[in-house]
């Protein structure tokens, strides 16, 4: 008897206690993100804001699906995690009225207007609240760099030398993982910002030139040219085995995203990285650097607790959030103020992407990507396989992007 | 003559209400099952069909564009990806009918024969069977990989380094290494639908052509061969009905991008790309996905037909 009134009694508390805190249910892509949450409900709990949150992840692949038939049918979570606009899965959410716009309800006095540009719909809405930049670059190991007495590249020759000083050295200079085809649409589309420049882009943006431009052809070409200083075999590698090549210091330099930072540390924490821009083609041409707006916090109209998960919203836009962010995963938070972990290439690559940003780009957070067929989805992603595997030579590559992109992009249409 | 007249009348009427009874039982007994089928065969079908007419992005109002999505598909900006992925899915079902049907019989052969370990050789055949695929696609990823995976590290090895590829980073390696895995997979399963084949042969027709001299070859090409061609005929038709609907060996080894480059790109991983989108935030379009899925039910229905009628003339004929 009297162990069935303890636990009667051990049972009522959990309830009034459950049913004392709200619990705020956010799903995202980034698992990454789970020890974020846990500091933040932490930090609002000891503000006097009775939350619990409930953090879910899912397969990047898998996500967006998973959120379009959950809202789609009444249900889902109180806040997701937004891809970037302008894009069709979010606008698709927004015409549907499945995301709430949250202007007047959360200040975005800290955010830059370029990044909260990429959570503005057509409507003039604010949809969500800006968590990450990325900024993508070459990531190199220092100690390698060292070894050989290498040093920065200032322009593509040299990063080609330094390459080759790497494999007579018999260091793989670069590890590329040629089966994830994102990943070389990214390495492709960081090339382009630095080779090409901001000022071609907008020219190709505007239809006053197309993918058959020599110069387009031209950044074929010089990343064509550069697989031999790809590891072996590397069309069947992916981002696990670029992370664990790197980390453990097999390849001297990735191309890739600030992201991978705080995997690299985890997988050997010894492992010492520096960053930079990919180089110019040309010694008097400066680099510009791949930044994007990673995605966004919104608010859902199914939310059985609007009023709770605005109150998440609203400490996600402050700077505190953003130093919680930087510290649990040392990636950029898109909040301006926070205080960034002691950590030198998070300063370095913070420091890039305020100042040499590249104000036009063709990959993530392009029009370009934002229908079918897509110049990420259909053109670079297999593009570049194709160039890589020598199926297609850097001239049908560029054709491809052409006959793809003009089949829907009105200015791309007359060239 | 009029009672046993009026007798037999009322035991008549008396056997058709039965009759009538046992329809109303089995309707009921069939009605859980029905519910199901309606629920998760019929009307998705028939909905896929209706929206394969619409453009529909997942969320809001749905766009008629009539045979739009068709003309796209077959035609259109995505002509090519169609015709590459439905001459994958014929390469696919021509090899692995090859493979999984000729090494099927011969293992059959082979552990009907044995006397010694012939349990242990069965379940090591079948034992690949039991893995879900996704694990199948996940421990295959890890065996191929160039650098650190087992086949190739085997191959340097013995000596045989130049034979170590990037087996599924090859465009000309990458499909024909999916098959192989998919080999791997379910050959047990044909194993053991020709061992019941095999058993089911009369054992004095053997033992009549060894008195009379035939050689191994002969028994198995004059006697065994002819024998099991209506498993063959079976089985080669649900592979194609199988085959045409490949997806998971695909995605878990290749991904939905059916990499590099398309080269292992099948109908299913195109119906998957169109339907939900590609990477980041590109179009996802239900409508486009459904008119996929319309397309490979009308490649696969005529044979499913087929396949109907060739069991039904088969169990008549028995």
């Amino acid at each position: 008897m009297r162990k069935v009134m303890v636990f009667s009694s051990i049972l009522v508390l959990l309830v009034i206690m459950m049913m004392a805190s709200t619990t705020i249910q956010i799903w995202s892509w980034r698992s990454q993100d789970a020890p974020v949450w846990k500091e933040v409900q932490k930090e609002m709990n000891a503000q006097g804001i009775d939350v619990k949150i409930d953090f879910r992840s899912f397969l990047p692949t898998e996500y967006d699906s998973k959120v379009q038939i959950a809202l789609q049918g009444g249900k889902g979570p109180d806040i997701i995690y937004s891809r970037r606009l302008p894009g069709q899965r979010t606008q698709a959410l927004i015409d549907a009225g499945l995301l709430v716009p949250i202007d007047g309800k959360v200040s975005f006095s800290h955010f830059n207007t370029s990044v909260l540009n990429f959570i503005k719909a057509s409507n003039g809405k604010h949809y969500g609240v800006p968590f990450a930049v990325q900024v993508v670059g070459i990531f190199y190991n220092k100690d390698i760099y060292k070894k050989y007495g290498l040093k920065v590249p200032k322009t593509w020759s040299e990063l080609v030398k330094n390459a080759e000083t790497l494999k007579k050295n018999g260091v793989t200079p670069f590890f590329v993982p040629g089966k994830a085809g994102w990943a070389l649409a990214m390495q492709h589309a960081m090339t382009g910002v630095s080779v090409l420049g901001p000022c071609w882009i907008k020219r190709l943006l505007d239809g006053e030139t197309n993918f058959l431009d020599p110069a387009w052809v031209h950044v074929n070409k010089l990343l064509n040219d550069l697989k031999v200083y790809y590891q072996k075999g590397y069309m069947a590698n992916t981002t696990d085995d670029l992370n664990a090549a790197f980390a453990f210091g097999q390849a001297a330099m990735v191309f890739y995203g600030i992201w991978g930072y705080g995997m690299w540390k985890e997988l050997n924490p010894n492992v010492n990285v520096g960053y930079f821009m990919v180089p110019p083609d040309c010694e008097y041409s400066q680099p510009w650097a791949y930044v994007f707006m990673d995605g966004s916090l919104a608010l859902t109209s199914n939310s059985k607790h609007p009023d709770m998960a605005l109150k998440v919203l609203q400490f996600a836009a402050t700077p505190r959030f953003g130093t919680i962010f930087a510290k649990e995963t040392l990636n950029i938070p898109a909040v301006k103020g926070a205080t960034m972990p002691n950590v030198p290439i998070l300063q370095k690559v913070l420091k890039v992407a305020e100042e040499h940003a590249s104000p036009y780009v063709y990959w993530v957070g392009s029009v370009l990507t934002a229908h079918s067929p897509s110049l990420y989805t259909d053109v670079l992603s297999p593009g570049m396989q194709a160039m890589y595997a020598g199926k297609i030579t850097p001239e049908e590559f560029a054709k491809m992007a052409q006959d793809k992109i003009s089949q829907w992009y009105k200015p791309l249409m007359k060239k | 003559m009029a009672r046993r007249f009026a007798l037999k009348r009322r035991a008549t009427l008396r056997k058709g209400i039965a009759v009538s009874i046992k329809k109303r039982y089995v309707l009921l007994f069939v009605l859980p099952a029905l519910i199901l089928y309606v629920t998760f065969v019929i009307y998705p079908f028939i909905f896929s069909f209706i929206l394969s007419f619409y453009k529909w992005p997942g969320a809001g109002a749905k766009t008629f564009v009539g045979l739009q999505n068709f003309k796209d598909i077959l035609f259109g900006s995505f002509g090519n990806e169609f015709r590459n992925a439905f001459m994958h899915n014929i390469y696919y079902f021509i090899l692995v009918t090859i493979f999984e049907l000729g090494l099927g019989f011969l293992l059959a052969i082979f552990l009907v024969s044995i006397v010694k370990g012939k349990r242990f050789f069965q379940m090591m055949v079948y034992l690949p069977n039991i893995i879900s695929m996704i694990l199948v696609g996940f421990i295959w990823s890890m065996m191929l990989n160039p650098q650190i995976g087992l086949v190739n590290q085997f191959l340097r090895h013995v000596g045989l380094g130049a034979l170590a590829q990037p087996w599924l980073g090859d465009p000309n390696l990458a499909l024909n290494t999916i098959i192989a895995v998919n080999v791997w997979r379910n050959l047990g399963f044909y194993v053991l639908v020709f061992t019941a084949s095999l058993l089911d042969i009369p054992r004095e027709l053997l033992e009549a052509a060894y008195i009379d001299g035939a050689s191994n070859f002969k028994v198995i090409t004059k006697i065994l061969f002819p024998l099991t061609i209506p498993t063959f005929q079976t089985l080669s038709i649900l592979l194609f009905i199988w085959t045409f609907n490949v997806f998971d060996i695909v995605y878990a080894l290749e991904g939905a991008q059916a990499g590099p480059f398309r080269s292992t790109d099948v109908l299913g991983t195109l119906f998957y790309r169109t339907a939900f989108g590609g990477l980041g935030s590109s179009r996802a379009d239900f409508g486009l996905g459904a008119a996929v899925a319309v397309l490979i039910f009308l490649v696969v229905m005529p044979l499913s037909l087929v396949y109907a009628y060739v069991v039904d003339r088969r169990s008549r004929n028995a």
